[in-house]
């Protein structure tokens, strides 16, 4: 032990010196003192000395042990011995150096929690993502079911069996990950419906925002993948002639888009302007198939248009002015029987009914996506949901209602998807932008020199009340310190002068960043 | 024995003020200290050591909840009765 002992003979020069009175006087002070303490503790007392420490007896119970040389037993009496317990502010001044040591608990729970808690963050945008795909999924069940009915009996059928298969590749991609199904879409879209769809965005696309546009592409191939179906496949089942097929379809469409915008008022215009020259190029197809095979194509068309008008007899098909009066308006054919006009206009009136439909989405898209400007992917998933429940409805015609039904329908989920995509922002106070500005250090209050045993967080105490905000000290002196653990006896800290707001001990986020600086910088 | 009830015996035997008594025991009490502080030690004849030492940073485990802490070191003061004062004591009875 290096340890310098001092002797009584020195207290009590010291002590002299300083309370300057002679070292007689001193001597016999201390030599009082002692006796008092003794006596007290003689007394049975416990004796106390203000900010020094108190002293009292133990008694040491008899014990056996052996005597090590001999071996032999002996008993050790039982004793008093004096104990002195340090008073506070001794411990405190004695144990300054290792002061801003605290007692580390190393299997600390609340870590745990917080790791947990931030996977749990990261995990969520999945578990939305699954829940929606599981969503759609059902619906596309429900389309499946409702669907199945007109398969069987026309060749017209062949359209919803399409759609279906559609569905389901859809359906299939879907659950594994959105996203992927997203880009599918988009890419059978670039092949198939470009130049259509392109019309239809048009018209919407240039108030709308990058993701605005995405969402639209999405929605529309869902939509006008299935129209096209139609027209082309309704197609076939009219003209009985592939010939005239190619021909039909282009102006069809380009027509259709044409009328679009204004659709509830023109419907009637339009199916009269489509139909009839289509029904010239089918009549005449008829007549040049009655020329050369005089019965067969019409017994052929027959029995098709016989399932065909069950099917439509099956679903309820609301009294529209419009319907009526184009059946009504339909030219007299001496070569066809009823039966075969009224079937092509139901057909014209399915196509109408699916662009009134995929108009009505546009127009609700479009309500629902230009009052907000900000989006996110999860709007994407909603939307295709309603395509397809906009689907789901034209199969089992609803004609009219529909395109309000779905503009309220887009609406509803807005609220919610706001709700739970949008990444919770911390509410940007003054004090987050204390914490997010760099910080610069112009004024110092002071400066410390380095000497053993103090240490940043000392210095952190007493300038600022809290070792917790040394990190500021550290900053403030980094291009001195190379590591805040070992800083070199002798180094000259400045001590900055902190924002109040930001070494404020009652705010608990002042502490938090500290401590968050203090991770970042002791690693 | 508290700390006025010392100053009370002290002046009484010294034949001194308490006022005089208290402020050389306050010199007394921070000469130690200072002394401490300053990693010495302190032996008064015929009473004892007044010593630092340092206690060794250590892990101690919760008995009912397991949780191990690690514990800092630090410097505790110690004192250690001297042989006299403890041949004093020895004619104490016991009276437990």
């Amino acid at each position: 032990m290096n340890k310098e002992k001092i002797s009584s003979q020195e207290i009590i020069d010291l002590v002299a010196s300083k309370a300057s009175v002679s070292k007689r006087a001193a001597e016999e002070f201390l030599k009082v003192m002692i006796a008092s303490v003794e006596e007290g503790l003689l007394a049975g007392e416990v004796v106390k000395i203000k900010s020094f420490g108190t002293f009292k007896l133990q008694w040491n119970e008899p014990r056996k042990s052996v005597n090590v040389q001999t071996g032999e037993e002996i008993l050790i009496t039982g004793y008093y011995k004096v104990v002195f317990i340090p008073d506070s502010v001794l411990k405190e001044q004695v144990n300054e150096p290792f002061a801003h040591l605290e007692p580390v608990e190393l299997d600390s729970i609340p870590q745990k929690k917080e790791l947990i808690d931030e996977v749990d963050d990261a995990l969520d945008p999945l578990r939305i993502f699954t829940e929606q795909a599981t969503e759609i999924k059902n619906l596309l069940s429900e389309i499946q079911a409702i669907s199945a009915k007109p398969i069987s009996i026309t060749p017209e059928s062949q359209q919803p069996a399409d759609t279906r298969q559609e569905v389901e590749s859809i359906q299939e991609v879907q659950p594994a990950e959105t996203k992927k199904e997203v880009e599918s879409i988009q890419e059978v879209q670039a092949a198939e419906t470009k130049e259509e769809e392109d019309k239809i965005i048009q018209d919407v696309q240039p108030f709308d925002t990058k993701l605005e546009d995405e969402t639209i592409q999405e929605v529309q191939p869902a939509v006008t993948k299935p129209e096209d179906e139609i027209t082309t496949k309704v197609q076939p089942s009219e003209t009985t002639k592939p010939e005239v097929q190619p021909a039909e379809i282009k102006p069809e469409t380009e027509i259709i888009h044409e009328i679009q915008p204004p659709v509830t008022e023109t419907i009637p215009d339009v199916v009269e302007n489509v139909q009839t020259p289509d029904e010239k190029l089918h009549y005449e197809n008829l007549l040049n198939s009655i020329d050369k095979k005089p019965k067969e194509p019409v017994i052929l068309q027959e029995p098709l248009e016989n399932n065909i008008e069950k099917e439509v007899e099956i679903k309820p098909i609301p009294s529209d002015k419009n319907e009526s009066q184009l059946i009504s308006d339909l030219p007299v054919t001496p070569y066809l029987e009823n039966v075969n006009r009224t079937k092509r206009s139901k057909a014209w009136i399915w196509i109408v009914v699916v662009l009134l439909l995929v108009s009505g989405l546009g127009a609700g898209i479009y309500f629902y996506f230009n009052p907000t400007s900000e989006l996110n992917i999860f709007t994407e998933n909603i939307s295709i949901t309603e395509t397809f429940k906009t689907v789901s409805g034209w199969f089992t015609s609803k004609p009219k209602p529909k395109p309000t039904q779905v503009a309220a329908k887009v609406v509803i989920p807005k609220d919610k998807n706001e709700y739970d995509s949008i990444p919770q922002h911390q509410p940007v106070d003054s004090t987050q932008l204390l914490f997010d500005n760099p910080r610069v250090f112009n004024d110092f209050i002071a400066s410390e020199r380095m000497k053993a045993g103090t240490r940043l967080t000392i210095i952190s105490k007493r300038y600022y009340g809290s070792k917790d905000f040394w990190v500021y000290i550290y900053e403030a002196n980094k291009e001195r310190i190379s590591n805040p653990d070992h800083i070199p006896i002798g180094t000259l800290i400045r001590i900055p002068k902190l924002n109040p707001r930001l070494i404020d001990l009652s705010n608990p986020r002042c502490v938090e960043k500290a401590k968050q600086l203090h991770d970042i910088y002791v690693k | 024995m508290n700390n006025k009830e010392l100053i009370a015996s002290m002046a009484n035997k010294m034949k001194a003020p308490k006022a005089v008594v208290a402020v050389l025991l306050e010199t007394i009490v921070s000469t130690c200290t200072e002394l401490l502080v300053e990693d010495k030690t302190i032996g008064f004849q015929s009473f004892g050591t007044f010593e630092v030492r340092k206690k060794e940073e250590r892990l101690s485990v919760h008995p009912s909840t397991q949780i191990r802490t690690l514990i800092p070191p630090k410097l505790v003061v110690n004192f250690k009765q001297s042989n006299i004062l403890k041949d004093k004591l020895k004619d104490m009875p016991h009276h437990e």
